[in-house]
């Protein structure tokens, strides 16, 4: 097996590099929606047979064992070459979890899966009453003989009409004094009589989000991960690599490169105002990514991230958010068109993008409760 | 303005409102546009009876006489509610121009009195998006050429056209099925239709023609311009109610999200933009009943559509901030604000499109003084 880890950055560049241009579906490329993973199971079946699913896990999993520095190039490359992170919950979240917290058992029954993507994750945490509050989670697991019964409602469950299981933080312990306790991880299978999704239409006319209701639902009690009524801790660790992802640049680098498409075709670049708002957008760009590099330097030197690191997810979005309004003002009388605009020869989505860039500011935790935490962690305020 | 005009906007403002109120509110532009309809014949008549299509045109033509501030009232509620029927287009381009270039068309007097929509086909493509001059020309009777952005034209309805003819322009109808027409339509974020057409040798009928069109389709175009802001003002004063309705009972943490203070002033803001909007486009559509020049007039119309255009965008976008999630979905009413936001910002000219063209107004006016 190859030591990623020995090769020096420039090399292992390459290496991510040349896979992805020669392997890459071309259609595949900056894929403007979340895709169902039937639309993306060809260019996984390439993925996992390389060994590549999981960058970030250690090799003895399965992973590719890669240290910070060499997981930051390897997303730098995934993001710019416009490759799409397919159903990676499983990857991102239940497999660290598991790595991390789970038994013998659990480590052999569930990482193969998750790197074939026989099982196909989504994330149950939102509840219609927990939202940024999370912690106020209702949804009930009530231990039966060998089974936990799941009793509630999840909500914004992203892809759940597209997954087979979902990982979920459920309320073990009704009489903990305190909301933050009493909360368990479990997973939990999707086909089963006692659960049923329905999907969520967003104001984009797009169904990339569900409601999932559990009505007497069953899983294993060895489903439950890590220890019974700690899960609250545990889903606080798995969010720390989450946090510098959250705020890496991609989105607004890829929305920008858009812009630009799009203005060159419609001829923005020959006016002075959007010459002026088009520079301003870009050094937001630019320089955030200056940020970003700090942050990921100190992963590199293995060094854990503080909440400071919330600055990265305001910035980048907010950016984000502006690039795409931008693409509409350069759009003028077709700013309310649907479908891909007309610009010199190609065609631009331009509500798709700016459709695609509202939520991020909700998401992930709100922007408002990422200053929250900034203003409390960081300045002491 | 006296206490007696006052009165009766208050009055207009009532019945119009009541009239959209009882006809399903937004819940019935949700279900027009899930039906793909369109538009509702029957409000429209409904609309036409209770005199809001006459409403700037003089009683002698069948209405009400009551001039800008009114019609921006019913523009206003008409937004609240975002009704599809295309009330500012019909109003202010097809009654406009017609009621200007020939008051004694029979089609002027069916239009006021509800017989259908009535689109008007002015707009020109070019490469950078509107074009300044009209190009479409009138010859011996038949038309050719291309028009865009034309708002509120059904399948097989007649249209009007401005086009260019041997003596400056023309007002023109083109009959619901003139040959050598080509359509194509460009589905918006609300649901509703714009669409651009071709005509190659298609028979016209002259309505007017000469000096006085260029003018009146100014005035017109300017019409459109503060009434669409005055419709904008409405869509933004619904988001702005239902985000102070929602963070009020919204609880996260124990409390209402509105009793947190970040909450608090960001709703502030958003109260204050709407106020500030409301007053201008107010304020413009009362100036361009006096204004002294049609430059003054059209000055006013692209203050009210900057301000108006910001205003919306920055409060329907708000809007879905403060709601988190539910914002982001199809079911909430927020949603469809923020979707009719954008079409009435785009069309006619967006905030930066008004900006500099007031200023440039601003700068011409100054040296004719
Ligand atoms: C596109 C999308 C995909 C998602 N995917 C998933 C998923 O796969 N799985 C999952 O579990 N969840 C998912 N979510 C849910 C997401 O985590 C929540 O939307 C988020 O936590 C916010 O909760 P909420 O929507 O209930 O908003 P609320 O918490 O109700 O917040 C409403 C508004 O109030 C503000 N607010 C709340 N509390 C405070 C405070 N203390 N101070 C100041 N302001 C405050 C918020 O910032 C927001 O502006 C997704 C959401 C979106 C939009």
């Amino acid at each position: 097996m190859t030591d990623w880890n020995a090769l020096s950055d420039a090399e292992f560049r390459t290496q991510i590099r040349s896979f992805f241009e020669a392997e890459y579906p071309e259609e595949l490329r900056h894929l403007p929606h979340r895709p169902k993973f039937a639309e993306v199971e060809h260019w996984h079946v390439k993925l996992h047979a390389k060994g590549w699913v999981a960058p970030a896990w250690p090799a003895e999993f399965g992973g590719m064992g890669l240290e910070a520095a060499k997981l930051m190039i390897y997303y730098e490359e995934q993001q710019s070459y416009g490759v799409n992170r397919g159903r990676d919950m499983g990857i991102q979240m239940v497999g660290p979890l598991i790595i991390k917290y789970g038994t013998q058992e659990q480590k052999d029954y569930w990482l193969p899966r998750i790197l074939s993507c026989e099982d196909i994750w989504c994330q149950g945490y939102s509840e219609p009453g927990a939202g940024s509050d999370l912690a106020n989670l209702r949804t009930s697991a009530v231990i039966d003989g060998d089974d936990f019964v799941i009793n509630g409602q999840k909500t914004w469950t992203t892809m759940a009409h597209d997954a087979t299981h979902i990982f979920m933080l459920v309320r073990t312990d009704p009489d903990a004094p305190r909301k933050q306790q009493g909360i368990s991880f479990i997973l939990a299978k999707m086909d089963q009589p006692g659960v049923e999704v329905r999907t969520i239409t967003t104001l984009a006319g797009e169904t990339e989000f569900c409601e999932v209701f559990f009505d007497d639902a069953r899983t294993l009690r060895a489903n439950l991960v890590g220890e019974i009524d700690k899960g609250w801790s545990m889903a606080k660790a798995l969010l720390s690599f989450e946090r510098i992802f959250i705020g890496n640049p991609g989105l607004a680098q890829n929305a920008l490169a858009q812009l630009e498409t799009f203005a060159k075709g419609r001829g923005a670049f020959d006016d002075a105002v959007f010459r002026d708002r088009f520079a301003t957008v870009a050094l937001d760009v630019e320089d955030h990514a200056a940020l970003y590099s700090r942050f990921a330097d100190q992963l590199k030197r293995g060094e854990t991230l503080g909440a400071d690191v919330s600055m990265l997810k305001i910035w980048v979005t907010e950016t984000y958010q502006r690039i795409t309004e931008l693409m509409i003002e350069v759009a003028g009388p077709d700013g309310g068109s649907l479908g891909p605009l007309q610009a010199g020869n190609v065609g631009v989505d331009v509500l798709a993008s700016f459709y695609k860039a509202r939520p991020s500011t909700i998401y992930g935790g709100s922007n408002e409760i990422q200053r929250n935490i900034l203003s409390k962690a960081v300045l002491g305020l | 303005m006296s206490t007696e005009q006052d009165e009766d906007l208050r009055l207009l403002r009532e019945s119009v409102s009541t009239l959209l109120e009882r006809a399903g509110g937004v819940a019935r532009a949700r279900r027009v546009r899930d039906d793909g309809a369109g538009w509702d014949g029957a409000i429209w008549s409904d609309l036409a009876e209770a005199g809001v299509l006459g409403v700037t045109t003089p009683e002698e033509t069948g209405g009400l006489g009551m001039g800008l501030p009114a019609a921006g009232v019913i523009a206003e509620e008409i937004g609240r509610v975002i009704a599809p029927e295309p009330v500012v287009p019909t109003v202010a381009m097809a009654i406009g121009l017609l009621h200007r270039l020939c008051p004694d068309a029979s089609l002027l007097e069916d239009t006021i009195a509800g017989a259908a929509p009535l689109a008007v086909a002015w707009q020109e493509r070019d490469a950078r998006g509107v074009s300044d001059v009209i190009d479409c020309r009138l010859k011996d009777g038949v038309l050719t050429g291309s028009k865009d952005w034309v708002m509120g034209l059904a399948d097989g309805a007649p249209l009007l056209v401005v086009a260019k003819s041997t003596d400056g322009l023309a007002l023109v109808r083109v009959a619901g099925d003139a040959i050598g027409v080509t359509k194509q339509t460009a589905r918006q974020s609300d649901g509703s239709v714009l669409t651009s057409i071709s005509f190659a040798a298609t028979p016209a009928e002259v309505l007017a023609e000469g000096a006085g069109v260029a003018p009146a389709l100014a005035d017109a175009v300017a019409d459109a311009t503060a009434l669409t802001a005055a419709e904008l003002v409405g869509v933004s004063g619904s988001a702005l109610e239902l985000t102070l309705d929602y963070i009020k009972t919204r609880e996260q943490f124990d409390k209402p999200i509105g009793s947190f203070q970040v909450i608090q002033h960001r709703a502030v803001d958003m109260k204050i933009m709407q106020e500030v909007a409301q007053a201008a486009v107010r304020e413009a559509l009362a100036a361009m009943e006096n204004a002294a020049t049609p430059q003054a007039r059209s000055r006013q119309a692209s203050r009210a559509k900057a301000r108006a255009c910001v205003a919306s965008q920055k409060i329907t976008r708000e809007a879905i901030q403060l709601h988190g999630a539910v914002g982001y979905t199809d079911e909430f009413d927020v949603g469809l604000l923020l979707n009719r936001a954008l079409v009435l910002s785009a069309w006619l000219g967006d905030g930066a499109y008004h900006r500099r063209r007031w200023l440039e107004l601003r700068d011409t006016e100054e040296v004719a003084q």
